[in-house]
């Protein structure tokens, strides 16, 4: 087929991103350890022209180019520009703690890039292969991220164990392909659904491909029970690549399922719904009972993490519209408030030492009121108590699984939600209640990072007060 | 818009507040005082409709994608607690303004208070269940703040704690029950919920729904087992316990059962329930009173007592008891909040609140006293006052209610014995404090506190004693709306007199003020027992008790769950992916067997199975012993090409060989620094439980190839064969896919490779590992690291081996054969050299600088890609030509061949690269003269 220009109109924004990755590795090659910053206003520059072109080329009618590999629609548009403005907030909160610990070097930027066009990749997938390519592009980097801490023994072992269970998940993930192009004969998204809403759950091959792909998306989500990977991760990994791993990733596992169960099968969804419903609910259950006893706060994170994916399961399994829709709307609310909440913890630490106790927090108000009340938005966000957006996206999710009449699930969401609420509530105490360590440090901020915390922080109230918003963009991407 | 700004003002003007302090403290007492009377008289535009019987509703769009209009309601109930919010609110911010220690700025004080007034009124004037829920959370968070105000006292952050997750947990338990009930009556909206109680009551999920709520408005209200909160609450300052815990915060939940009381109220389960509860919580709250030394402990402990009888009311259900349950509301708030203030007032100039050293003030604060006196007196339920009209009209309701049961006597014998209660701790208070001999030992001397800080109470307290004598002209038209909004229909008949005749209710009042005197005169004896009793409270302790077990539980899960061994990790993986892979094989929508015929079993097949097996079996018996184990698995290597041959692949096969030697070269290269042995470490129980994961895992991965082979399937290959020959001029279909259909693939293969011989090269330049020096039975190594034979062999070998890679490459587009196999064999030749001959040997024949084969590899086959586009063709395409050679014959020449090359250098260079450099790392390892880049 001739190659026509046009078509790479609609990737612009994963061409910024390849090229600024590929200037960040070339040019750091040539700067000395007092230039670095160069690399990171380099990447900040590349992403916001990302945001800027993911603008220009986005809206209007879904287009399939590439010959059916990839595709742009209202989804995608919405969920690049979540992503390249989450991973700006994610490379902005990072650079005083990499500086600080003279770390502020090229690898760093250009792992994160790609990890951020593997993302980009993968939310404009069109069939299997794409979405494995980005996928794997998005996780190899992620795995030297971990391990990015050359020095640290911990950040080898996460990293270590992070690269053979995402191997194993990503095997198991290929597996279901597999066996999905084995049934449908096509790995494109559109035939694949054709192919699937003809012969139904008659062909075996394809319940077993289905399988495998819920497990496989039960992975990269880290869903119980295939969450293991994601507190020993978490509290390994150096804490910016846990902020960087721990928010945008979600939003890029998030297309991972809506583009496989939804546009491949969504004629099955009987099948994969029961699935996803055990996976719900040991997520939510096993997440807020376990965070309640992690006095680490990374691991804390991590299971409440855990939580928030059985929340997002809710509105995927509801196969309804409007039930992707919240389920989207509560994975980019999640993706912001992790970032944010990561954020804090970089601020807190300092040169040979972690913020990673929940008593590390204490008393961050009277080292620094602001940051403090931010730290208070997001953790009341994650509890979702209104009027944060955290409230917003529970209710949306939980209305959405009302509505299909499971309304058990909804009240096992809401009882754990409860329990759930003890441990955000906890950190919020150790922030205005307790006093300062004796020989706590001072907080590693700069201006840039103020401001983007502020941003951060008061997005997850103003979007409480008005999410209709971003919910009407939700809806879009699913009429 | 009017509503609208009554609940904004005081949210927009908490910030307002909170700045303007900076200018003064009398500023922002100013700024407060004005802005509840700005939200005030946004209220009055609309505050006469609910009497002409309307009921206002405004709404503007919020969230219009899931339905939800930001809608505001006003009608008789959503007014009492508005003025009730509102002018309570503005005592609160006058008695403040002199309470509260000059030093304090006041500027966060009034700005919580006012976060919390909007919050609260947003409540009462919602029209949306979820916009509701959001106010009501919102109260929550702002009655945190305002209890935690002296947050750097412990009492103040553990009351503030405990308040916040039992109300805010209460009201994600609400959340629940409100979405339930949205969805039976098909609207958040109340004007459509209240039509709809028969359908509401009749639904299946009733029962769950009410639970959920009423736990909501149990939390809030205090309500037993949830009242424990309550006193903790009271380490706020006073004036926020004369607020929250009398008018505002905790008459939310009993707001919510009025609201509701429609729909949910008169079934069984709501009257055991509620009626349950409230008596409970009535009994309890006020036998703790009774015993409290604490003023405010006193106070707060009524307060939880008089929610109880009010929830009683409502769990009764009838028309009539609504109204006393509403009109015990506005009276519990007038009282409540001056005693409050009162109590306030006392700790104010004594220093201490507690009741066994204060005493006698009558003699300090007579104007004080007298004030105090009419609330308390009031809420004894003393005639003339407004407690006791309301009062008297619940012991009448419950006489009412019980007189159709069996035991009927005994709900109004322990309301008796509440109000009995009641009187007594309301005599406690007024008697232990004004009279009782005089003061111990206070801190500061009493004296009259300013006027201003009297005003609110003597406010407050005329409108107990106007309420109280004048009944029917002053509250009676204001309860008539408030009623026919609770009921949705019609007020009932009530009368409001003082003197109803001679009956049970007086005879029960009756009872309760001679009863509470005669408890009050005894109390030494029973606050003996109270202290041996006390810490024991069932509450409380319940949880804690909770709270520990639910830490515990989560410590155990982590234990259990979280070992962060690897192994371990990868154990849930697989057991997880086999127990819902069972699902998948469980769904009996289709056979696991497919419909495709079975082929008959050759013998060659089942001699390869039989032997692929067994190779895999030994070398799981046999991975201990490293180098036998590599062995093995090298004849796995070739039985996989002898399998392609099998299937007609022969090209696939010479690939898989060459491969095959040249992976078992690079194992043997890095096995050269492990110990020979691999140590035992499992125990057999634990090898047996792998081994039945291991084997259920293949027998599961079994299945699954068995249903995939017996299905047809139309393989892409078909097209690849029809095509190779006439699109790619060459018969070798492997090999035309390689250069030509996947040309893009394959060059970004061998930069791939290129890039990975750089990278190793990267990371082994100069790296020098010690190997072993013997072996595991101390044996040294060989010292004849070259044997000559050998030697002389492979050099002999070396020109012959050349040339079949020539023959293989030069084949490869027809036969079986091409660039990749062609530079393997190359690369093996080489290395033998390497192997047999030491590195020495080699470099001084050969360059080790592989650099230029790769780049030259690299440019060659991009070259060929390019050139197709000068002739106007896209990038790679082939063109071929048969030429005839002298002696070969007819010879195919086809472009794709020079892209070949390509791949054949970068092969050679690359496969070259690393295995050169695994070997040169082990240097050390080999003793005596040779040492250095000789050995190999």
């Amino acid at each position: 087929m001739p190659f026509d220009a046009a078509q790479l109109l609609p990737i612009l924004p994963e061409i910024t991103i390849l090229v600024t990755a590929s200037l960040v590795l070339l040019v750091d090659l040539y700067l000395d350890d007092q230039q670095k910053d160069l690399n990171h206003s380099l990447t900040l520059v590349g992403i916001l022209i990302a945001i800027a072109l993911t603008g220009a080329v986005g809206g209007g009618e879904a287009r399939v180019f590439f010959d059916g590999n990839l595709v742009r629609d209202a989804l995608s548009d919405l969920l690049k520009g979540s992503i390249l403005v989450v991973s700006l907030l994610a490379f902005v909160y990072a650079r005083p703690w990499l500086r600080d610990r003279g770390m502020l070097v090229g690898e760093f930027y250009v792992l994160g890039l790609f990890a951020v066009l593997g993302m980009l990749i993968m939310v404009s997938a069109n069939s299997f292969l794409t979405l494995y390519l980005g996928l794997e592009l998005q996780a190899l980097t992620l795995y030297a991220l971990v391990a990015f801490d050359r020095d640290s023994r911990k950040g080898a072992e996460a990293g270590m164990k992070y690269f053979v269970l995402g191997a194993l998940g990503s095997g198991m993930l290929l597996y279901g392909i597999s066996m999905i192009y084995g049934a449908t004969g096509s790995i494109e998204f559109g035939p694949v659904a054709a192919a699937v809403a003809e012969q139904e759950i008659s062909n075996k091959v394809l319940v077993f491909g289905i399988v495998f792909l819920v497990i496989g998306i039960g992975f990269k989500f880290g869903a119980v029970p295939f969450h293991m990977w994601v507190p020993d991760i978490y509290e390994g990994a150096p804490t910016p690549a846990v902020l960087i791993l721990g928010s945008a990733p979600k939003i890029a596992a998030f297309a991972l399922a809506i583009r496989m169960l939804v546009d491949g099968l969504e004629s099955l969804h009987t099948d994969w719904q029961g699935m996803l419903v055990i996976l719900a609910v040991l997520s939510m259950g096993l997440g807020n009972l376990v965070a309640i006893a992690q006095s680490n706060i990374k691991r804390m994170l991590a299971y409440s993490t855990i939580s928030h994916v059985g929340f997002i399961f809710l509105g995927l399994l509801s196969g309804s519209q409007q039930g992707y829709a919240s389920a989207m709307f509560y994975t980019i609310v999640y993706a912001v408030m992790s970032a944010g909440a990561f954020g804090i913890l970089l601020i807190l630490g300092r040169k040979g030492f972690d913020a990673e106790r929940l008593e590390d927090l204490k008393g961050l108000n009277d080292r620094d009121s602001w940051y403090a009340a931010m730290m208070a938005l997001i953790m009341f966000s994650m509890a979702g108590v209104p009027p944060t957006v955290g409230f917003m996206a529970k209710l949306l999710v939980l209305e959405s699984v009302i509505r299909i009449d499971m309304v058990w699930l909804a009240l096992v969401a809401v009882f754990f939600s409860i329990i759930g609420a003890f441990y955000y509530l906890r950190v919020v105490k150790f922030i205005y209640f307790d006093k300062p360590a004796e020989d706590a440090p001072a907080l590693l901020t700069t201006g840039g990072v103020r401001f983007a915390m502020s941003v951060n922080g008061l997005a997850l109230l103003v979007l409480g007060l008005f999410p209709a918003a971003l919910l009407s963009l939700c809806q879009a991407a699913f009429a | 818009m009017n509503l609208l700004l009554v609940v904004l003002v005081p949210l927009v003007g908490a910030g307002l507040t909170g700045w303007i302090s900076r200018f003064g403290r009398m500023k922002s007492a100013w700024m407060t005082g004005g802005l509840t009377l700005l939200s005030l008289a946004c209220l009055a535009p609309s505050a006469l409709a609910p009497f002409a019987g309307e009921v206002v509703v405004r709404r503007w769009p919020w969230i219009p994608e899931v339905g939800l209009d930001l809608a505001f309601r006003l009608d008789g109930l959503g007014l009492l607690f508005a003025i009730m919010i509102l002018g309570i609110g503005l005592l609160v911010v006058l008695y403040a303004r002199y309470y509260l220690p000059e030093r304090d700025g006041l500027g966060r004080f009034y700005a919580y208070l006012l976060l919390f007034m909007g919050s609260m009124l947003g409540i009462v004037l919602s029209e949306n269940l979820i916009q509701l829920l959001i106010f009501w959370e919102m109260t929550s968070l702002s009655s945190f703040l305002l209890i935690s105000y002296a947050y750097r006292k412990q009492e103040s952050r553990t009351g503030a704690r405990m308040a916040l997750t039992v109300t805010g947990l209460g009201g994600l338990a609400m959340l629940g029950g409100f979405l339930l009930l949205g969805e039976m009556a098909g609207s958040y909206e109340l004007s459509v919920i209240l039509t709809q109680g028969d359908a509401i009551r009749a639904d299946p999920l009733y029962t769950p729904m009410l639970v959920l709520i009423l736990l909501g408005a149990f939390t809030k209200s205090a309500q037993f087992p949830f009242h424990f909160w309550l006193p903790h609450a009271m380490a706020a300052p006073t004036p926020v316990s004369a607020y929250l815990h009398s008018a505002t915060l905790v008459k939310a939940g009993v707001f919510l059962l009025a609201r509701l009381f429609p729909v949910l109220s008169g079934t069984p389960e709501w009257t055991w329930l509620v009626i349950g509860t409230g008596l409970a919580t009535l009994l309890i709250g006020a036998g703790i009173a009774f015993f409290k030394h604490d003023l405010k402990g006193l106070l707060a402990y009524s307060t939880i007592s008089h929610l109880g009888l009010i929830t009683l009311l409502f769990g009764l259900g009838t028309p009539l008891a609504a109204v006393a349950a509403v009109f015990h509301i506005l009276n519990h708030a007038t009282f409540k909040a001056s005693l409050f203030m009162a109590a306030g007032i006392i700790d104010h100039e004594c220093g201490t609140r507690d009741m066994r050293r204060i005493n006698g003030l009558w003699k300090f604060m007579p104007y004080t006293a007298t004030l105090a006196m009419v609330a308390a007196a009031s809420m004894a339920g003393v005639p003339l006052f407004n407690g006791f009209l309301s009062k008297e009209m619940f012991f009448a309701e419950t006489a009412d209610f019980s007189s159709g049961f069996e035991y009927g006597w005994i709900l109004p014998s322990l309301v008796g014995l509440a109000g009995v209660l009641a009187v007594a701790y309301s005599l406690r208070f007024i008697h232990d404090v004004f009279f009782n001999g005089d003061p111990i030992d206070l801190p500061k001397t009493p004296q009259e506190p300013p006027f201003w800080m009297k005003a609110p109470v003597a406010v407050l307290v005329a409108i107990c004693l106007l309420v109280g004598v004048l009944p029917a002209l002053t509250v009676a038209p204001l309860l008539k709306i408030v009623v026919a909004a609770v009921l949705q229909a019609p007020p009932p008949a009530f009368d409001l007199a003082i003197w109803h005749g001679f009956g049970l209710p007086v005879v029960m009042s009756l009872i309760a003020l001679f009863g509470g005197v005669l408890v009050y005169t005894t109390r030494r004896p029973l606050f003996k027992l109270a202290e041996r009793v006390e810490g024991q409270l069932l509450a409380k302790a319940l949880h804690d008790w909770i709270l520990a077990g639910l830490l515990h539980g989560s410590a155990l899960a982590t234990r259990w769950l979280d070992s962060g061994s690897l192994q371990r990790l990868v154990l849930t993986l697989v057991l997880s992916v086999l127990a819902l892979g069972l699902v998948g094989f469980l769904d009996d929508g289709s056979p696991l067997t497919g419909p495709r015929a079975i082929l008959p079993i050759d013998g060659v097949s089942l001699f390869m199975t039989a032997m692929l097996i067994l190779v895999a079996t030994a070398t799981l018996v046999l991975h201990r012993r490293r180098l036998t184990a590599l062995i093995v698995v090298g004849a796995m290597g070739l039985l996989v090409a002898l399998i392609f041959v099998k299937f007609s692949a022969p090209d696939l096969a010479l690939t898989q060989l060459s491969v095959e030697i040249v992976t078992i070269v690079l194992l043997l290269l890095a096995l050269y620094f492990l110990p020979q042995h691999s140590p035992d470490e499992s125990s057999w129980a634990r090898r047996l439980r792998d081994g039945g994961v291991a084997i259920l895992a293949g027998a599961g991965a079994g299945a699954l190839t068995w249903s995939i082979l017996t299905r047809p399937f139309d393989s892409i290959s078909d097209y690849f064969l029809a095509n190779s020959l006439p699109g790619g001029g060459g018969s070798n279909v492997v090999n035309v896919i390689l250069v030509d259909f996947r040309g893009y693939d394959t060059l970004g293969e061998i930069s791939v490779l290129a890039l990975a011989g750089l990278g190793i090269h990267a990371l082994l330049k100069d790296l020098r590992l010690p190997g072993l020096e013997r072996d595991a039975e101390g044996r040294p190594w060989n010292w004849d690291l070259h044997p000559s034979i050998m030697a002389a062999l492979t050099r002999l070998l070396l020109p012959l081996a050349l040339l079949v890679s020539v023959f293989i490459f030069l084949r490869g587009h027809n036969q079986p054969g091409g660039g990749f196999i062609a530079g393997l064999i190359t690369a093996v030749a080489l290395i033998m050299q390497y192997l047999t001959n030491g590195v020495a040997w080699t470099h001084s024949r050969l360059s080790g600088n592989m650099y230029p084969l790769i780049g030259a590899g690299l440019l060659i086959a991009t070259l060929a890609g390019l050139g197709s586009l000068v002739f106007g063709y896209p990038f790679l395409t082939s063109a071929y030509t048969h030429v005839h050679w002298p002696i070969v014959g007819d010879f195919e020449l086809a472009s794709a061949m020079i892209f070949d090359l390509g791949v054949y250098l970068v092969v050679v260079g690359a496969t070259l690269l690393i295995l050169i450099h695994l070997g040169l790392m082990h240097q050390a390892s080999h003793p005596g003269p040779n040492q250095g880049e000789e050995s190999l």
